[in-house]
């Protein structure tokens, strides 16, 4: 079974230059959410075993989303991929559960060691 | 002409471009403030050059007071930075810099020409490495002080016909400072830009 990956962000060429960062032998099913509300449809939807989250987005942001899956306590793997690289940014969303946070551009190098440290198999 | 062969494609790639800039940007302001930092999400649009003020002031809020401070580049692409303080915060930015008594005019000037300076090099500097540019920047030069914002840009004060505009906005958390940063990009720049930013959307 593919595992679903969600790739959260309200550019259409970030979320492209997150899908190309991912590893091609990584067995999943891609799906994109331009915003916060986008992206908790699809996650309920079953499509967010893992989520790549943009922060900066309209109407429903990055942190709004970590807060509701916090708050509805939802089990789903988050990796925010983001250009605010203040470390308050980062403190903030590791409190709100994010597993990982990767500053944009969105690179394979970025991603590879953060993927492994939580045992994805790549052929 | 430019402007309708900038696509939808075109307008979200420089958005993600400002979005990436934008964040260095931030988080000097937030070294420099000791406070963090709230990015906007980018605003890209084509404005006519006799439009220019109602699209000041439709990104501003018109009617608000502003410090503006105007800085022009220089590269394969030439436009304008222009920094806007809202009033109100002017204040707030040099207590949080750690000014102990209240600025005489000259000062907090100077101030806000810094604070505009490291904005508009970090975000420039950030969109045009993307590009693969090098811009030359002018000394920054105050362009109003108290002003409301439609009276910042008069038609005949940019020669242009038609402009492309980038926005971003910096706000604190417990604090009235808010800042925009708004690029101009004339005619002229726009093809130089949409070619750079084909060749970013063809290495996807």
């Amino acid at each position: 079974m593919p595992i679903p990956v969600l790739i959260v962000d309200d550019s259409a060429m970030a979320r492209k230059m997150l899908e190309r960062a991912l590893p091609a032998g990584w067995d999943i099913s891609i799906t994109h959410a331009a915003n916060g509300h986008e992206a908790l449809a699809a996650y309920r939807a079953g499509k967010a075993a893992v989520m790549f989250l943009d922060l900066t987005m309209p109407d429903m942001d990055g942190y709004e989303v970590l807060e509701t899956l916090r708050r509805e306590h939802l089990d789903c793997f988050v990796v925010v991929v983001s250009a605010d690289i203040q470390p308050l940014a980062q403190e903030r969303v590791k409190k709100l559960g994010a597993i990982g946070f990767v500053r944009k551009p969105v690179t394979a190098e970025k991603l590879e060691p953060l993927l492994k440290e939580y045992g994805v198999e790549i052929r | 002409m430019s402007a309708t062969r900038f696509s939808e494609e075109h307008r979200d790639a420089l958005q993600e471009v400002a979005n990436i800039a934008m964040g260095e940007a931030g988080a000097s302001l937030a070294q420099l403030l000791g406070a963090f930092v709230r990015l906007s999400v980018p605003r890209i649009q084509i404005s006519g050059a006799v439009s220019l003020p109602d699209a000041l002031g439709s990104l501003i809020g018109s009617g608000q007071r502003v410090t503006a401070v105007r800085q022009s580049f220089l590269s394969r692409v030439q436009g304008e930075a222009i920094v806007l303080f809202g009033e109100a915060g002017c204040a707030e930015v040099a207590d949080l810099m750690g000014y102990e008594n209240t600025l005489a005019a000259g000062e907090r000037r100077e101030m806000l020409l810094d604070v505009a300076n490291m904005l508009v090099g970090a975000c420039l500097g950030g969109i045009f490495r993307q590009f693969d540019m090098d811009p030359g920047f002018s000394a920054p030069s105050l362009l109003a002080e108290n002003t409301p914002t439609e009276r910042l840009l008069s038609a005949e004060s940019l020669d242009w016909s038609q402009a492309l505009t980038v926005e971003v906005h910096f706000g604190l958390e417990s604090s009235a400072f808010s800042c925009h940063l708004i690029l101009f990009l004339p005619e002229r720049s726009i093809d130089a830009i949409r070619e750079a930013l084909d060749r970013l959307i063809a290495q996807l």
